[in-house]
């Protein structure tokens, strides 16, 4: 398996493990009635899932099974790895900038959440850029 | 890669650029005034994601990779698979556009696309849910 892929999926499963633990704070309503920042997590939550989870443990896949435009090249490999940090720093902006919204300190997630959606973007783009020549037929 | 299973992940490649380029928009409106305006937007983000990328992306790796028969076409007839591939696409297409724009018939009317779909994809993939190795012929006797 490719060092990417390894990453792709290690991050993966550390996003999931973050999620079920946001799940289960999210689940007691006295924490959510004592930070009133983590009510707002509920959409960091299915991110932290869909994007962080499911999403990065199919590009580590792909990147692993899918067939090689040439046996040998590096399969556009550095913009694997740019697609990777983009995304997982995008969904770091999230998870910290989206429960500060309406917040006394919401002013930063004026900038963290735009930020946080153009990485995010970049790297699913990417992503796609990288893996379209490998979806082809024999 | 067989070409069905090309259609079926391109279309999850375009499926998901199309729904994190609306999530993005979303997200990034999110903390401004304006944010609460785009909502109507956000059963569009859900269906390209949740159904335009991942189910054509499970469905095209699954009809590439299921353990094939034995005897005849090793993938069986493709005409289920096909019409599953273009089903799940107008329903995603239909559905999408009706979330959007709050058409109640067209939702109607692309979730029994979506439908008819699985229906038709499990019928393909049925027979070849089984052990690496077990053919159609292996298992009449």
């Amino acid at each position: 398996m490719p060092t990417l892929s390894r990453w792709l999926i290690r991050t993966g499963l550390g996003c999931c493990v973050a999620a079920f633990l946001l799940g289960v704070a999210l689940a007691v309503p006295a924490l959510r009635a004592a930070h009133p920042a983590l009510a707002a997590a509920w959409p960091a939550y299915i991110h932290l899932l869909v994007v962080g989870w499911i999403t990065q443990l199919i590009m580590g896949v792909a990147y692993w099974m899918f067939p090689r435009v040439q046996r040998g090249t590096s399969g556009g490999e550095s913009a694997g790895w740019a697609a990777y940090a983009t995304i997982n720093l995008g969904l770091l902006c999230r998870v910290i900038g989206e429960p500060m919204v309406g917040l006394p300190a919401g002013a930063v997630s004026a900038w963290l959440l735009p930020l946080s959606a153009a990485l995010q973007l970049t790297g699913i783009l990417t992503f796609v850029v990288v893996i379209w020549p490998r979806v082809r037929s024999r | 890669m067989p070409r069905l299973s090309v259609w079926f992940i391109r279309a999850a490649l375009v499926a998901l650029a199309a729904g994190a380029a609306v999530g993005s928009l979303l997200l990034a409106a999110k903390a401004s005034p304006a944010g609460g305006r785009l909502g109507y937007l956000v059963p569009l983000h859900a269906e390209l994601l949740l159904i335009g990328w991942v189910v054509n992306l499970a469905f095209g790796v699954a009809y590439w990779i299921l353990p094939k028969h034995a005897a005849g076409r090793e993938r069986g007839h493709p005409a289920p698979a096909w019409a599953a591939f273009v089903l799940l696409n107008s329903g995603v297409a239909a559905a999408a556009f009706a979330a959007a724009a709050g058409a109640a018939p067209l939702l109607l009317a692309g979730r029994a696309a979506q439908l008819l779909a699985l229906a038709c994809f499990a019928a393909h993939a049925w027979s070849r849910i089984k052990p690496f190795g077990r053919g159609r012929a292996v298992r009449a006797n």
